[in-house]
């Protein structure tokens, strides 16, 4: 074989490894069976192109790429993002990938990888059309949340320190009052064991029945007669004076007193 | 030391000037082509197969130890073999053949005298035997150091399916996470610059080469040793100019 042959097979065969190790790692796509997707941010935690995308932790896709845009609004809120993430998803897991969906940038792993989430959507809801631009969920940030931490136990040092002996009286207070409903609930059990007090209880109870049954019969039908007429009564005892009434009682030779 | 810095400085000027100085003897460059790659690949391949394989299991022996976890380490292993393990020690090899064979062939013209000849004949000795290894070795570091790397790769990827139980899709996946296309560009452009100061290390030490089969061998030795101590120092420096690119 002639040294340019083999040369040329060799350098062949670096051409194609290179392809191959490009088409290893994701560069290049030439059978890509992806739908790409705008995702917007405010604060976008670290992740970098080529951070995973998943959906309901299955990897369908990656960040393709990030850009900064200081003008962008979103479409239907009119809300200031600054930040566009295009990602791709896979055509086998678009369907689940809908208008109800959220984009959330999760950690993984020992090393904290960053990584897109969508969560997928309800069957209600349409499926995002290629390209639409989509709100994504800020995540949070951890130094604010670690500084507003200390400025919270700071104040609350602060508290404890100016007000240490009125927080010991309280907590005092707090201690007696615990005992003396501890002391009320032992009171309470040791009464409700007493015979005594079954007695009392079991005759409230017949006063009770009693009561209900008198409540019944008044509102049985000779009751509401009864107190019909005696309404009836009353009204036409109502423009007679005291006077009138006295005289129909002497005649009747009733005596009473009245007003 | 000076003249000899002198010496190398001035040589390497006329070398990379008489680079785009045609005529180009394409059939020699061919040929020396062929030395520097397709001659060289089985040793190469053999020993980087061999140093890929040690790597990762001893990238997975101090992981556990460490934090007992080792599934990082397709992911490390990878980037190490890449951006540096392949490429130097395909270059380290590439010196010992190559370089040590050009450093003696050009130190065996020079003590019988055929340098000389050839610049009787108005040949520029530089133009006809230093600018076709250069070339040769330029080209064939980038091709070497390209299926070293790959080769590399492939064997951790063996080793770490058939001893720490990982499969070729997690260490595919776990390679994707750490590596990137420009860590073998990087590495391609690393090989082919050691691939340039091959033959010009050993092509000054072989035109200086005093008489005698000793001064032949001093020549060789030399050629070795500058060669890989200069690979080494410039390993460093392109490490460092490429960091600022990640």
């Amino acid at each position: 074989m002639r040294p340019q042959t083999k040369v040329g097979l060799l350098f062949l065969l670096s051409v194609v490894l290179m392809v191959a190790f490009a088409f290893a790692l994701g560069v290049l796509q030439p059978f890509s069976n992806s739908n790409e997707l705008k995702v917007a941010y405010n604060f976008a935690g670290g992740i970098e192109v080529g951070s995973p995308v998943r959906v309901m932790g299955i990897k369908v896709g990656k960040v393709r790429s990030i850009q900064f845009e200081p003008q962008f609004k979103m479409p239907e809120s009119g809300e200031q993002v600054k930040l566009v993430i295009t990602i791709s998803v896979s055509k086998e897991a678009w369907p689940t990938v809908r208008k109800d969906s959220h984009f959330f940038i999760n950690l993984a792993g020992v090393i904290g990888e960053k990584f897109l989430e969508i969560s997928p959507g309800t069957l209600e809801n349409p499926e995002l059309t290629p390209g639409q631009v989509v709100r994504g969920e800020d995540p949070p940030r951890i130094d604010q949340l670690i500084s507003q931490s200390y400025a919270v136990a700071g104040k609350i040092l602060e508290f404890v320190n100016k007000n240490e002996g009125s927080l010991v009286d309280t907590i005092d207070t707090l201690n007696k009052l615990v005992l003396n409903f501890d002391k009320m609930l032992k009171q309470l059990d040791k009464t409700a064991k007493d015979p005594e007090v079954h007695k009392i209880v079991k005759n409230f109870n017949a006063i009770l029945d009693d009561g209900a049954f008198f409540t019944h019969e008044l509102r049985g039908p000779e009751a509401q007669k009864t107190i019909k007429l005696l309404n009836e009564l009353f009204h036409r005892l109502e423009p007679m004076d005291a006077k009138a009434i006295k005289k129909f009682l002497q005649e009747e030779g009733i005596r009473a007193r009245l007003f | 030391m000076t003249a000899t810095l002198s010496d190398f400085f001035v040589y390497s000027t006329r070398t990379f000037k008489a680079l785009f100085q045609p005529p180009f003897r394409s059939k020699d460059t061919f040929q020396q082509l062929e030395f520097v790659t397709w001659q060289s690949l089985p040793v190469i391949v053999f020993c980087v197969s061999f140093a890929a394989m040690v790597t990762i299991m001893e990238s997975s022996f101090h992981m556990k130890l460490m934090v007992q976890n080792d599934s990082l380490v397709p992911g490390f292993a990878s980037l190490l073999i890449l951006r540096e393990l392949g490429v130097v020690v395909s270059s380290l090899l590439l010196t010992s053949r190559v370089g040590a064979g050009l450093a003696a062939e050009v130190g065996s013209m020079q003590v019988t005298e055929q340098v000389d000849a050839l610049r009787m004949l108005g040949i520029d000795p530089i133009r006809f035997l230093v600018i076709p290894r250069l070339i040769a070795c330029t080209v064939g570091g980038v091709i070497l150091s390209l299926i070293a790397n790959l080769v590399c790769l492939y064997c951790a990827m063996l080793i770490s399916e058939l001893k720490l139980g990982y499969s070729s899709g997690s260490f595919l996946t776990g390679m994707r996470a750490f590596v990137s296309y420009k860590d073998l560009v990087f590495a391609m452009i690393k090989g082919g610059c050691f691939g340039t100061v091959i033959p010009i290390v050993s092509c000054f030490f072989g035109l200086r080469c005093e008489s005698g089969a000793e001064g032949v061998g001093k020549a060789t030795t030399n050629s070795v040793v500058v060669a890989s101590v200069a690979i080494i120092v410039m390993d460093f420096v392109l490490t460092y100019i490429f960091s600022h690119f990640y």
